[in-house]
């Protein structure tokens, strides 16, 4: 199974300039791999990456959207895919890092319905032009140009090996970094002037 | 003798001022106060594009997207809705500051308390609306009649001018003309 590093890895591997939205365990992955502009994340915000990115969809549809969302952010909205669905964003590409924990990698306290929620199933009945599952790095990394040459709403999760938990008795939470509360303000004005001198210079 | 004070402002006028800011995306989770107005939107006004949402933190997120891509959207809910959204107001709104604006019905408003203080209302999903949004520190503007409708351009120039959340409150279910 993969691990949410080698999933981001093939997402940036294929991504070329399509704008990142990333949330939560995801962000991370993808600050590790370095990626760059143009990318904002959702963060504080479980849940917000979809509506993020149908926004940004919608408001540039010559240009692809990836989302890199979580199993736990999505099920606190769950209704986003019903929202991205009926609003037909031919240009968004939903990944879903499936890993059944929350607070992953801290203390991976599960999530309610590991292991027996269908999300495809959902994607698919909700709308999205199609919903593929993968579980191995290297099917996934065979899929993945064609799964961004296709037309959206696509939906696409990614099984991946939760990391290890970090926290106990004998290694505590530390404070969190200001960083975690205000790169969103940061990135939305840098993807957004990104975003103004792209269309300038298409235009 | 004084005429009495009409409390439902035509949809027109509302579409008239969407138009005048410059409004392009109609964001929302439709409310019984703006019945009116959700029906001339979903009936088609051109270059406004209705998206609609299945709960208003979706909305709220939806919104903030289209602003950063250089889109200027109003989100359309009802107090309740507000109520249910606080989350990503506060990261959308007030940490990221995007300029959205809120047109926000007051649902379940006893027609009773149109012209008193909203905020003495014996239905809590109204009379908390105002105290909810003055501790998250969003200014609002009540549109309560036809002359209050300056207010919603003053709203968007303080969202816009200020890069900060606004909200006008509509006070009486939105005319039918």
């Amino acid at each position: 199974m993969m691990n949410i590093i080698s999933a981001c890895n093939v997402i940036l591997s294929a991504r070329k300039d399509a704008v990142l939205v990333a949330t939560m365990g995801s962000m991370v992955a993808m600050d590790t791999l370095g990626a760059q502009q143009p990318r904002v994340s959702s963060v504080p915000l479980m849940g917000g990456a979809p509506g993020l990115g149908l926004g940004l969809a919608l408001a540039h549809p010559e240009r692809k959207v990836i989302v890199v969302d979580g199993d736990a952010s999505l099920l606190m909205q769950l209704g986003n895919l019903v929202t991205v669905a009926s609003n037909r964003p031919a240009n968004l590409y939903h990944f879903l890092i499936c890993n059944g924990t929350q607070f992953s990698g801290m203390s991976n306290l599960p999530v309610p319905g590991r292991a027996r929620t269908d999300y495809c199933a959902m994607a698919r009945a909700a709308g999205y032009t199609d919903a593929l599952e993968f579980s191995q790095e290297d099917k996934f990394s065979s899929a993945i140009q064609e799964i961004l040459n296709g037309n959206g709403p696509r939906f696409i999760s990614l099984n991946v090996e939760p990391d290890p938990p970090k926290f106990s008795a004998q290694s505590p939470q530390q404070d969190w970094s200001d960083l975690q509360f205000t790169r969103m303000h940061n990135e939305a004005r840098a993807l957004s002037k990104w975003l103004a001198e792209k269309s300038l210079v298409a235009a | 003798m004084t005429s009495k004070p009409n409390f439902n402002i035509p949809a027109s006028h509302y579409v008239d001022a969407l138009r005048r800011n410059g409004i392009d995306y109609f964001v929302t989770v439709p409310d019984w106060v703006q019945l009116a107005l959700h029906l001339r939107i979903e009936a088609g006004e051109p270059g406004i594009t209705n998206v609609p949402c299945c709960n208003e933190e979706q909305a709220v997120a939806v919104a903030a997207g289209l602003w950063m891509g250089g889109k200027k959207p109003i989100v359309v809910v009802q107090n309740q809705g507000m109520h249910a959204c606080i989350n990503s107001i506060r990261t959308v709104g007030n940490d990221v500051r995007a300029p959205i604006v809120f047109l926000i019905g007051q649902f379940g408003r006893e027609f009773a308390n149109f012209g008193q203080d909203p905020t003495e209302s014996r239905r809590s999903t109204v009379r908390y609306l105002e105290p909810v949004l003055h501790a998250m520190d969003i200014r609002s503007w009540r549109l309560e009649s036809e002359e209050d409708m300056p207010k919603f351009d003053e709203a968007f120039r303080y969202a816009w001018t200020e890069s900060r959340p606004a909200a006008l409150l509509v006070g009486a279910p939105t005319g039918w003309n």
